[in-house]
């Protein structure tokens, strides 16, 4: 029997649709687990901590949601191996449990995904995401080719990394930067980042390769009818560049 | 002289609610939470209220209450929650800066928390400490 995926859903996400489909579209064995039913998260293989606005962001994004009972699961399975994969608001949240980058302890965090800058508004991008680490370094990861682009679009008013100068040295002396904003070509430059985001950040993971933390949403470039280059005649509902981070991830599951 | 205006909600704080659900849940006995933005304005005199009333941008009369505090420090029971950069400070507006988010706690009775149980509460919910900084 292959590997079950929970897609959490806290009172408030909102792109759990498009992560269940395209992780089914890409042959993952996965179900919805709405927060009221956290006492069954220990029966799944794998999580993932979807996009939208957990608990309405109250006091900072993604801080109430780190100390919901779904998270104290997500928490042990992390400890224990487990893949742990947030996107956008699950970032955050994934942030403030202290899960990734995990250089400090749980729930005591040391960097946060937060207010835009240099405009502290929200924004809605199609970006470009360029793999900064080893594949193998970060199991979700380890299918993609070396220096991997994937498409996805940020939405989002507080995904800027932001952390002390000595945290955001050990993001980068632990290898934790696991994705950057880049160009189409995969180079970097200021122009690719949207949100003002330190060290060009778009994605953080843990020093055990298990919990990967990205702020843009490749399930929403995932199909060809939601590509930015789409083409009159391409099959619109194909799978695009988006789907190949979860493909890696359901990947990793099967091995 | 720099004079502190604290700016909260009349109607119910759902904010401020779920904090103190969650800080009870964190093993902290707070049984009211209040919640208010704190801004700094240039001392104007008994002007300061009703100029503080009177810009729509900061102050709704249908759901705010302003209050000007006796000194530009936290109150009893209260954190102030400042950002450690300035882009998530609003710009100046009306001649005033926002310069915080104070939480005040208060337990059994209605007395202010002590200063321990703030820290508590301080270092496990209402501040992360890589983007903010408590004073209290």
């Amino acid at each position: 029997m292959s590997a079950r995926i929970a897609v959490l859903v806290f009172p408030g996400t909102n792109s759990e649709d498009e992560t269940l489909r395209l992780l089914r579209d890409c042959g993952g064995n996965a179900e919805l687990v709405h927060w009221s039913q956290a006492s069954n998260l220990a029966q799944y293989d794998a999580y993932v901590l979807a996009g939208g606005f957990a608990y309405e962001d109250r006091i900072r994004a993604g801080a109430i949601a780190a100390h919901d009972r779904m998270m104290d699961s997500v928490i042990e399975a992390a400890g224990s191996g487990k893949l742990v994969f947030g996107i956008c608001n699950g970032a955050q949240i994934l942030l403030e449990a202290g899960l990734v980058p995990g250089t400090g302890s749980v729930r005591r965090p040391t960097a946060a995904f937060t207010r835009n800058a240099p405009a502290p508004h929200f924004v809605c991008r199609h970006v470009y995401l360029r793999l900064a680490i080893e594949p193998a370094r970060c199991a979700i990861t380890a299918a993609l080719p070396q220096g991997a682009i994937v498409p996805a679009w940020a939405a989002h008013a507080e995904g800027r990394l932001a952390a002390t100068p000595e945290h955001l040295r050990e993001i980068v002396a632990g290898g934790h930067l696991a994705f950057i904003y880049a160009n189409s070509t995969g180079a970097v430059d200021q122009a690719a980042i949207p949100n003002g985001s330190a060290l060009g950040c778009a994605g953080l993971v843990n020093r055990e390769g298990n919990v990967l933390a990205i702020m843009p949403h490749p399930e929403r470039d995932a199909w060809n009818f939601n590509h930015l280059d789409r083409r009159e005649g391409d099959d619109v509902l194909a799978t695009s560049g988006g789907s190949a981070l979860f493909r890696s991830f359901v990947q990793a599951l099967a091995s | 002289m720099t004079r502190a205006v604290a700016i909260g909600l009349k109607i119910p704080d759902n904010t401020a609610f779920t904090a103190g659900v969650a800080l009870r849940r964190l093993g902290i006995a707070v049984e009211r939470v209040e919640r208010s933005e704190i801004w700094f304005f240039e001392d104007e005199g008994s002007a300061l209220i009703e100029r503080v009333k009177a810009n729509e941008t900061i102050f709704n009369p249908n759901k705010h209450c302003v209050t000007v505090l006796d000194e530009a420090v936290p109150r009893s029971g209260e954190v102030w929650i400042e950002p450690l950069d300035d882009v998530t400070l609003s710009p100046s507006k009306g001649g005033g800066e926002k310069a915080a988010i104070a939480w005040r706690l208060f337990g059994p009775n209605e007395a202010t928390l002590d200063r321990e149980s703030l820290g508590a509460a301080v270092e496990r919910l209402l501040c992360n400490p890589a983007i903010e900084r408590a004073v209290y």
